[in-house]
């Protein structure tokens, strides 16, 4: 399978709701609140988390 | 050669017309890049339900090496879940950073990988939430909770998931004992 892409790029610092379908980021805002309300009864739309600042640590593993 | 597994009931439920195994493509991370190269990672569509409340749909990481679901404090005020009446408390050592999680038995929502809100696989299993999670609409899926519910291959040369049935681990491999 292809993996599911995302331009992240000009979301840094922000949490951002991207299309599962399509990997595009459709919702964007420095408070995942406003994340999460905008995200409120559109389909297919999943809460991705927070596009981190480009010098921030880089995340090896989570668990 | 010695050989026991431990089964549980299988609470799960289904609101879905498509069978496992649902396959889901990776996905890029926006937490990560290596040598200035995008991270994939098995990401999968879940929301988390609590009595008549649910979230939206989040993005459930598969963590092998993590013991426990995890997800931000913030999901459980949404669900109106009220911490301070919490099954057990405990300290994980998580991206390198130490934390205090909160667990909870509640409802977990599988969906599909076109995240379609009204098709899912329902489970009851006791999430982690924390507070100052890294990432608020992230969910790590780990032993406890997930892959002891299903059956699980990643595959980073197919860059995909599968995710069967429990059972079916047991079905393609027989029951793994202790080496003799």
């Amino acid at each position: 399978m292809k993996p599911i892409r995302t331009d992240f790029r000009g979301y840094e610092g922000q949490y951002v709701a991207v299309d599962a379908r399509t990997g595009d980021v459709v919702i964007a805002d420095k408070d995942p609140r406003v994340v999460f309300e905008k995200a409120k009864g559109r389909n297919h739309v999943v809460v991705h988390g927070r596009v981190p600042l480009a010098d921030e640590p880089i995340y090896v593993g989570l668990g | 050669m010695a050989a026991f597994r431990l089964r549980t009931s299988q609470s799960t439920s289904a609101l879905v017309d498509r069978p496992l195994p649902w396959l889901y493509a990776y996905r890029e991370d926006a937490q990560s890049t290596r040598l200035d190269g995008p991270v994939f990672r098995p990401f999968v569509p879940v929301s988390l339900a609590h009595a008549n409340r649910s979230t939206l749909l989040l993005s459930g990481l598969i963590d092998t090496g993590a013991d426990s679901i995890l997800a931000s404090n913030l999901l459980a005020d949404q669900l109106e879940i009220d911490l301070d009446d919490h099954d057990g408390e405990a300290t994980h050592a998580v991206g390198g950073r130490v934390i205090k999680a909160r667990y909870k038995t509640i409802g977990l929502r599988l969906h599909p990988s076109d995240a379609d809100e009204a098709r899912y696989i329902h489970w009851e299993a006791q999430v982690g939430f924390i507070e100052g999670w890294h990432s608020d609409g992230l969910v790590l899926l780990g032993s406890v909770g997930f892959l002891d519910r299903f059956t699980v291959t990643a595959s980073r040369f197919a860059q995909a998931v599968a995710v069967e049935g429990r059972e079916t681990f047991d079905d393609r491999f027989g029951v793994v004992g202790l080496p003799e």
